[in-house]
């Protein structure tokens, strides 16, 4: 009994985990942009299949052809996110938000279909890769040694995004961004290198995720980027948007939640619960777990 | 100008009115959805663009009217207008419950909640409550009863009945700024602060413009259900919220004329080009993406009230 209950819940972190490493990315702009990216859901959709085809390609050469695949996929995900910035956000950053909430579905439709009319609509399998295979069996709970290396990876990144944004300079003028644009910019902060560099930020975690969640789940589609999107997004926002332990907070609650009530209570109604107590939690904390109050300005 | 105008709408009713006896079914079929998705635009332009809240949800209430309406023909053989009057208020009390504890929300926090609540309507009709919506199937060969000796599902009769309905939206809509409703909720939209300074309750009217717009979908979908003789869950996904959202916004927030012909470009038009269909969301997309950034206030820009009509003439 208790063994299940231990099995669910690494699930459950592992979900979590990998829904916090997109969730970041929503959150770094949300920060700065106020914009939710609808795009990036599609955008690691986007990084799953370009790593998938990398993966196959260069596969034989072992570790070097897995390093060489990943790198390549992520400069053509990287250099697809500068354009989507360029092309679709710039030019709105100063006008109405509903525009700019437009002109990002719009961007995120034409990276779902492209991928879907290059790599087909019917779902594909994920590559293996020859390591993190093992398992390792404590006591009838069997963790995988993926599972171990994506905990382990949350923690890293999460603590060296951390970090980066409080005591580096360039993180200090991200921080002074999301304050208030206009002043940063007098301050001398280079405002359009700042928010690339924040998309490609969020691109990379993204993608990361995104690869992850190729490992572990195997199966991938052309639209699973929305699902994962959306979650991600709720997960940002149930821990504070803007707050980078808050991303990762709200992804494990998603995960734990989803996870449970498929387990424990029925799995067709499992989205339904997860959706519903996760609506309950922003009725009563609109601005999520460690997010701070707002003061709105006249 | 006043004299064009006239003649105009006057041609405007002519043609609609002489369409189905020319055109053929095809036609005729393709320019009911049109007004039906006109009708189901405009609705949400009231939440959306009128009344300024996010809601990112609004299929979800297009099929609570859609299922209403034909849960209660097919299972409970209900008289054909008590269900529709039935499904326009069903999907107003739903509306109203849904917002009442979410009404504090602003902005994005609203529109992810909307965007939730609807993937929540969309799991809950694919499982199958009590057997009563026919799970991912839908409910398909509804048997209307015949009203009064009238056979209300031939197509021109949909297309009539579609017609009157979005023609008295169009109506109200057309009215709405001049009202006192129409112009609380505005100044709420642009400003809130200064408006509740004024004395305009922002939380009344933002439930009343919601439960409104839910309403009026509710009874859209009953006409839809109408049309196609089937619902199924698909058609009130949220790729159908997301195009909604996107038509009032593209066609141009609170401007009749905008979301009218965003809503042709968006339901229509690929209806025409149906031999491109894989390409449909990929040019819409783009679509969305350009208009944006050439025209950010969207096609048709709405202007509003007497004052600035008087201000323009002076110049």
């Amino acid at each position: 009994m208790l063994n299940i209950f231990l099995q669910q819940l690494i699930n459950a972190l592992t979900y979590g985990s990998l829904i916090g490493f997109i969730a970041l990315g929503y959150s770094l702009v949300y920060g700065i942009l106020k914009l939710i990216n609808f795009a990036h859901g599609h955008i690691v959709t986007f990084a799953i299949f370009i790593t998938m085809s990398m993966l196959t390609q260069f596969l034989a050469l072992h570790t070097l052809g897995f390093i060489l695949a990943l790198s390549l996929a992520l400069i053509i995900t990287i250099g697809v996110t500068i354009v989507l910035e360029i092309v679709a956000y710039r030019p709105l950053r100063r006008s109405n938000r509903l525009s700019l909430i437009v002109s990002a579905l719009g961007a995120g439709m034409v990276i779902e279909n492209a991928v879907m009319l290059i790599w087909g609509p019917n779902p594909r399998v994920f590559p293996d890769i020859n390591f993190f295979q093992g398992t390792i069996n404590l006591n009838g709970v069997v963790v995988s040694e993926l599972n171990l290396f994506i905990l382990f990876l949350n923690i890293v990144v999460m603590s060296i995004l951390y970090l980066f944004i409080n005591k580096s300079r360039t993180g200090i003028a991200i921080k002074a961004l999301s304050l208030d644009y206009q002043t940063a910019q007098l301050m001398g902060v280079n405002i359009n290198k700042i928010i690339v560099l924040v998309f490609v930020l969020g691109a990379i975690l993204g993608s990361a995720g995104g690869i992850l969640i190729g490992l572990t789940y195997k199966t991938i589609s052309f639209n699973m980027g929305f699902e994962y999107g959306l979650k991600a997004f709720i997960a940002a926002i149930i821990g504070g948007i803007g707050s980078i332990p808050g991303a990762m907070l709200g992804g494990l609650i998603i995960g734990i939640l989803q996870t449970l009530s498929a387990g424990y209570i029925s799995s067709i109604w499992a989205n339904v619960i997860t959706y519903s107590l996760l609506i309950l939690l922003l009725i009563v904390r609109p601005r999520g777990l460690l997010g701070q109050k707002d003061i709105e300005k006249v | 100008m006043q004299v064009n105008k006239s003649i105009f709408i006057i041609s405007l009713i002519i043609c609609s009115i002489g369409f189905p006896f020319l055109a053929n079914n095809i036609w005729l079929s393709i320019i009911t959805t049109f007004l039906i998705y006109s009708a189901l635009s405009l609705s949400q332009d009231l939440i959306l663009g009128k009344a300024g809240i996010y809601a990112m949800g609004h299929a979800m209430f297009f099929g609570i009217g859609a299922y209403t309406f034909a849960i209660l023909i097919n299972t409970y053989n209900v008289n054909l207008f008590i269900a529709f009057m039935a499904s326009g208020i069903i999907s107003y009390c739903i509306g109203l419950i849904i917002i009442y504890p979410i009404k504090h929300l602003r902005g994005d926090y609203f529109l992810v909640v909307s965007l939730g609540l609807n993937i929540i309507f969309i799991n809950i009709i694919n499982n199958d409550p009590f057997g009563l919506t026919g799970g991912p199937n839908g409910i398909f060969a509804i048997n209307f009863p015949s009203v009064g000796g009238l056979d209300l599902t031939g197509a021109k009769a949909i297309y009539f009945i579609a017609l009157i309905f979005l023609s008295v939206m169009i109506l109200l809509f057309y009215r709405l700024n001049y009202s006192k409703f129409g112009r609380a909720i505005y100044y709420l939209n642009h400003d809130h602060i200064a408006a509740k300074s004024v004395g305009i309750k922002p939380s009344l009217n933002k439930l009343l413009s919601f439960s409104l717009g839910t309403m009026l979908a509710g009874f859209t979908g009953a006409i839809y259900t109408l049309q196609y003789g089937a619902v199924s869950p698909e058609a009130f996904g949220i790729e159908q919220s997301i195009l909604l959202f996107a038509v009032v916004i593209v066609g141009g927030q609170g401007s009749l004329i905008g979301v009218v012909a965003g809503s042709f470009v968006m339901f229509v038009l690929p209806e025409i080009f149906r031999s491109y269909a894989e390409y449909r969301l990929l040019v819409f997309g783009a679509a969305m993406v350009i208009l944006m950034v050439i025209r950010p206030n969207g096609l048709f820009p709405s202007k509003f009230g007497f004052f600035q009509k008087r201000h323009l003439q002076q110049k």
